[in-house]
């Protein structure tokens, strides 16, 4: 709603790809008139709008909420995940941070476990799976004592919270240089072994999570702190420290 | 099922063992750079240093687990490194850092890693197994590595090579010691600030530090 | 009539009608329960804890969601908290009060029973959800922490950060996942709803699009539940996801489940204004900003200065003005239509003259900057993200935004809906909530619904019915997914000139016109007519491109747009059939002398239930009639 935004001309570098199987190709786009007062997303579609006008087959890519938590939305932009704002999604990037006449490069997140689906799109479910194998904790419904029986630490809670924001968008993943998803991992077996309910099974989380995440395909960690750099909820480096006492601990009092 | 996934092969396991036996690099690079600056009080103080550590007879126990370290740190790297390229088949037109993450140090540990292993291998074909002079310290007979060095080191060439492998320690050596302490879990507020500025003193102190004897040798001819 | 609407509500007194009834409930022993298989339908709140929870009874539960993973359903947007009634800050609370509120706050159009049941659940939410490992809010003592939430005397709320939503969301989305690891659920991402089978009068399946790869698919089960949320996206411009659609529900519909008071929506006072054509979607600003901040607009109508240069005297502080007790926190209908009334007189504010200010400048000077940057920082820098403008130098321009519905699919005490065998949860029923909702209510229900209701009376059905066997050959699925099939083909062989968006754009309009904060006789009937319209256009000027195969979100947005552009004229039909003002229903012929809502108990006290009769055909209301004999009905007052 600024009354300040003018409106700007954007060339587009885009990946287009028809499925999983085809090559894929870089084509370009030009898009006149972009308000910048446009998020990066209304910014797209504006174009699909005009290429479905002109029978063409618009560009696919995931978005849901629009408000820079479900962590559907990804796209590389210009070489950095979300964009070039700290902090923010793709969703929430809004046109005032590309300049007139730019050209704008468009990748779909680059991994091995997350294969392009289609154009933007990635299928991300081995997130999915490395949560199934152990993100959780074992309570079935009616097991839970009254929720003031375990009081926990303020600080242990507050931390739990920065590693629990996590949105599960990949950007971790896509900004890493090795393609790894230790972030990702690292902040939900951080989150469950700060908390007392988490603890009891913390041992199997580790080794099944680490696990997971590795028969995934994932690259593996060489502490660039990339991934926290383009982190949209600034998760911290520290909880993959912390996942890498919780596997080591696991595995050395293993049976 | 905890032992199901194995710990050594684990990702997690590799870059823990990589951090391990990069401490124990880390920790014989600075002690070799301790002994070294001996050569800066002379030939007899260097020698007789050189000839103390190498008549020990538990030097081939620190030998033989110095290369342990190296190898296992070599074949991690390469393991590593194939993993990590297989992680990502496809990768990106444009590419552009955060500036908050990675660092030049961080995104070479390959590049610098590999010039470190050709620069050892030559490193010890100079020295260790170089020319070898006697002479006698104290009516005590024993090799004249300091000549084998002064010698070596009277062609530029060689001290530019020396100095431009000792950068690369430099660099490696800045990441890799503060990686290892993330590796094995030790990251806090208050402290790892402080083990950052430590890593990048590390580096500095090695890189100037070898260089410098280099060179000091070089005006020695 | 073709259906009866028994609400299924339990004897004896309020208190003890669900432990009664879950007494009465018939069981399945374990051994059986590996012997029902059940459709879930979303996995939201609603959704994820009741596939979790079914399946660590026992029963096989196929899982589906049209997102790439359950944890990105939109209940992860809720930002506020959670109610209930422990009580831990001792300020008076009870289950009592809770469920006083709940009824008074949703105006007198919700079931007693079932919003009791609400209340006496919610603790165990807390306590399921903190033993998930939901990180909510604690003191320094290490216990939980509450606060008052939308304007309740007590402090009632349980909170994580501003995002408990997504905390309790990711609770529920991970004991689901944990059943997915154990396969007692199968999970199927990336689907659409294309129709509900029914077979011998019972919910039996699902006809579903996969997205990826275009195939329509069948699913067979035992029983169906839908939690698929609501339908504000029929307005186009709302405070929902890109993907959250009537689709599952509508199918439902047509198929003969009753819709229940689907004119009743939640605008939300706070949300970030719409800057201009190109806006897909509102972003909502949490409630709490109206605690610090003021509400105005310049006194002189088209006063294009800028905010910082109008004096205070030439300001007007209209809620504070008119309300002079609640003033900045009168509840949420209050504000929207206050809002409504002075961008209506011409004094709205910003380049497209539909915004209020909120001022924080008073506060700001009050507090110092340190403490409200405290407690709004996150706010203020996403709405600086978004605008480009600093609340800490300006005032923000807000404006209402569509952000909850609570109408949906009647269901009666067991969540059943006139389906047998199909049960709806969340957002996407009728039930609890009334003609308005109250602030950390939605999460309340949601998870009530999925981890304390329908285990019970999903067992209870499957006890006393006695279910055939029935496969995906049957000619009914053969039928459903032809037609589901040749629906698709209508689409994209219209080929005409404008896209789903264009349409769906058109739609949003009239109903924020016709059918939002304020509605009318006229207005109502000219909404009805031109939806009519547009929907006709849209048949014959459609564009779709692609095919039917592979990913075409195109296809996807047809489908989601000819549901709406049905519901629409529902929701309008609705709102002119019920000529008094309740809630969030503001009828202009039904206002008190100072401009207040006024209810009419004697003829409207029920729930409207309508029941499809044909493809442009007009529906039967149905009339569930409410009765009040806990919660004395009185007319709301905030002056």
């Amino acid at each position: 709603m600024s009354d300040n935004g003018q409106n700007i001309t954007v060339h587009l570098k885009i990946w287009r790809q028809k499925n999983r199987k085809d090559d894929g190709r870089f084509e370009d786009y030009t898009l006149n008139d972009v308000s910048q007062d446009m998020s990066f997303l209304e910014m797209l579609d504006v174009l699909n709008n005009k290429l479905v006008r002109d029978g063409k087959d618009p560009v696919a890519f995931d978005h849901d909420c629009r408000e820079g938590i479900c962590g559907m939305c990804s796209l590389m932009i210009n070489g950095q995940a979300h964009g070039p704002m700290r902090a923010t999604t793709t969703c929430q990037l809004h046109m005032r941070s590309f300049n007139d006449n730019e050209t704008i490069v468009i990748e779909p997140w680059r991994a091995q476990a997350f294969p392009v689906i289609k154009d933007l799109m990635t299928d991300r479910s081995s997130f999915d799976k490395i949560i199934s194998s152990g993100g959780f904790v074992s309570v079935n419904v009616g097991n839970a004592q009254d929720a003031n029986t375990l009081p926990i630490k303020k600080e242990n809670a507050d931390l739990a919270m920065d590693a629990a924001a996590c949105i599960g968008c990949g950007a971790c993943v896509a900004s890493c240089p090795n393609a790894s998803a230790m972030l990702f991992a690292s902040a939900k077996i951080s989150q469950l072994a700060l908390l007392p309910q988490g603890q009891v099974e913390a041992k199997e989380r580790a080794a099944e999570m680490v696990k997971t995440m590795d028969e995934e395909g994932f690259g593996n960690c060489t502490n660039h702190a990339e991934c926290e750099a383009s982190c949209p909820k600034e998760i911290n480096l520290s909880n993959i420290a912390r996942m890498n006492r919780e596997f080591f601990k696991s595995k050395l009092t293993s049976k | 099922m905890i032992g199901s996934h194995n710990y050594f092969t684990s990702s997690i396991g590799k870059k823990q063992i990589m951090a391990l036996t990069g401490f124990g690099l880390v920790g014989f690079t600075l002690s070799h750079l301790l002994g070294n600056l001996l050569i800066f009080l002379g030939p007899d103080a260097f020698n007789f240093y050189a000839y103390k550590l190498t008549s020990n007879p538990l030097i081939y126990v620190a030998e033989a687990g110095l290369l342990g370290m190296f190898l296992l740190h070599i074949c991690l790297a390469v393991i590593l490194k194939l993993q990590n390229m297989a992680a990502r088949p496809h990768g990106y037109y444009v590419k552009n850092r955060t500036g908050r993450g990675e660092t030049i140090a961080s995104a070479t540990m390959p590049y610098t890693g590999l010039i470190l292993l050709v620069f050892i291998i030559i490193h010890l074909l100079n020295f260790k197994f170089g020319s070898n002079y006697p002479t006698t310290v104290d009516g005590v007979q024993m090799r004249d590595l300091y000549r084998t060095v002064v010698e070596y080191f009277a062609n530029p060439l060689y001290v530019v090579w020396y100095v431009f492998a000792m950068l690369a320690l430099g660099l490696h050596t800045s990441h890799g010691f503060q990686s290892m302490f993330q590796s094995w879990g030790i990251n806090h507020s208050k402290y790892t600030p402080i083990i950052q500025a430590a890593s990048l003193a590390y580096g500095v102190v090695v890189a100037f530090g070898f260089s410098a004897l280099a060179i000091f040798c070089h005006f020695q001819n | 009539m073709a259906f009866k609407l028994d609400s299924k509500i339990p004897e004896g007194p309020i208190q003890e009608k669900w432990d009664n009834h879950k007494f009465k409930c018939k069981l399945v022993n374990p051994a059986n329960k590996r012997k029902y298989s059940v459709i879930v339908v979303g996995t939201g709140l609603a959704g994820a804890s009741a596939a979790s929870s079914l399946a660590e009874l026992g029963y096989n539960v196929k899982s589906f969601c049209i997102q790439d993973s359950p944890r990105r359903a939109h209940s992860i947007a809720a930002q506020g908290g959670i109610n209930a009634a422990k009580n831990y800050p001792n300020d008076g609370d009870s289950i009592w009060r809770l469920f006083y509120d709940t009824v008074k706050g949703g105006d007198y159009r919700a079931r007693e029973a079932n919003v009791y049941r609400l209340a006496q659940v919610a603790n165990n939410i807390i306590d399921q959800a903190t033993a998930q490992g939901v990180p909510f809010a604690r003191d320094y003592g290490g216990y939980l922490a509450n606060r008052s939430f939308g304007g309740a005397q007590v402090s009632r709320t349980f909170y994580a950060k501003g995002q408990t939503g997504q905390q309790l969301l990711l609770g529920a989305y991970q004991s689901m996942m944990r059943q997915v690891g154990k396969n007692n659920i199968q999970l199927y991402t990336r689907r659409e709803i294309l129709d509900i089978v029914v077979i011998d009068g019972r919910a039996r399946g699902v006809i579903v699009r996969d997205i990826v790869t275009g195939d329509i698919e069948r699913h067979v089960a035992d029983s169906v539940i839908l939690a698929s949320g609501g339908y504000g996206n029929v307005f186009y411009l709302s405070t929902n996801a890109m993907a959250s659609n009537v689709g599952a529900a509508w199918k439902a519909y047509k198929k003969g489940a009753g819709f229940a008071n689907p004119c009743f929506t939640q605008i939300h006072p706070t949300c970030i204004p719409v800057s201009g054509d190109h806006q897909s979607k509102l972003t909502l600003m949490s409630e709490s900003l109206r605690n610090d901040g003021r509400v105005w607009v310049p006194k002189d109508k088209d006063d294009k200065r800028h905010p910082n240069d109008i004096p205070e005297d030439e300001r007007d502080y209209y809620l504070e003005r008119i309300y002079p007790s609640f003033g900045n926190l009168v509840p949420r209908d209050v504000a929207s239509r206050n809002a409504k009334n002075q961008v209506d007189e011409g004094k709205g504010v910003g380049h497209t003259g539909i915004a209020v200010y909120l001022d924080f400048s008073a506060a700001i000077k009050r507090d110092g900057k340190e403490v409200i940057a405290a407690k709004y920082g996150n706010l203020f820098d996403m709405y600086q993200r978004i605008t480009d403008e600093s609340p800490y130098e300006q005032p923000m321009k807000i404006y209402p935004a569509v952000h909850y519905t609570m109408g949906g699919l009647w269901v009666d005490y067991n969540l059943e809906s006139t389906i047998p065998g199909l049960h709806v949860l969340g957002e996407a029923n009728f039930s609890d909530h009334g003609a308005n909702r109250l602030g950390a209510s939605a999460l309340m229900q949601g998870l009530a619904d999925g981890y304390f209701v329908i285990p019970y009376t999903l067992g209870h059905y499957f006890g006393t019915n006695d279910i055939t066997k029935v496969d995906t050959t049957h000619p009914e699925f053969q039928k459903c997914e032809d037609e589901a099939k040749a629906k698709l083909n209508k689409f994209l062989e219209i080929n005409g000139t404008r896209t789903s968006d264009d349409f769906h754009k058109a739609l949003g309009k009239i109903m924020w016109e016709y059918v939002g904060m304020a509605r009318n006789e006229a207005g109502l009937k000219t909404a009805i007519s031109e939806i009519q319209k547009l929907r006709k256009e849209f048949w014959q000027d459609l564009k779709v491109t692609g095919t039917n195969e592979g990913v075409n979100t195109e296809l996807e947005k047809a489908g989601r747009v000819a549901d709406f552009l049905e519901l629409g004229e529902l929701m309008a039909r609705d709102a002119l059939e019920r000529p008094e003002s309740c809630g969030g229903h503001f009828r202009e012929e039904s206002q008190t002398e100072e401009n207040e809502a006024k209810r009419d108990d004697e003829n409207y006290a029920h729930s409207a239930v309508w029941e499809f009769t044909g493809l442009d055909q007009t529906p039967n209301r149905h009339k569930e009639e409410l009765t009040f004999e806990n919660v004395p009905l009185t007319q709301r007052s905030y002056k």
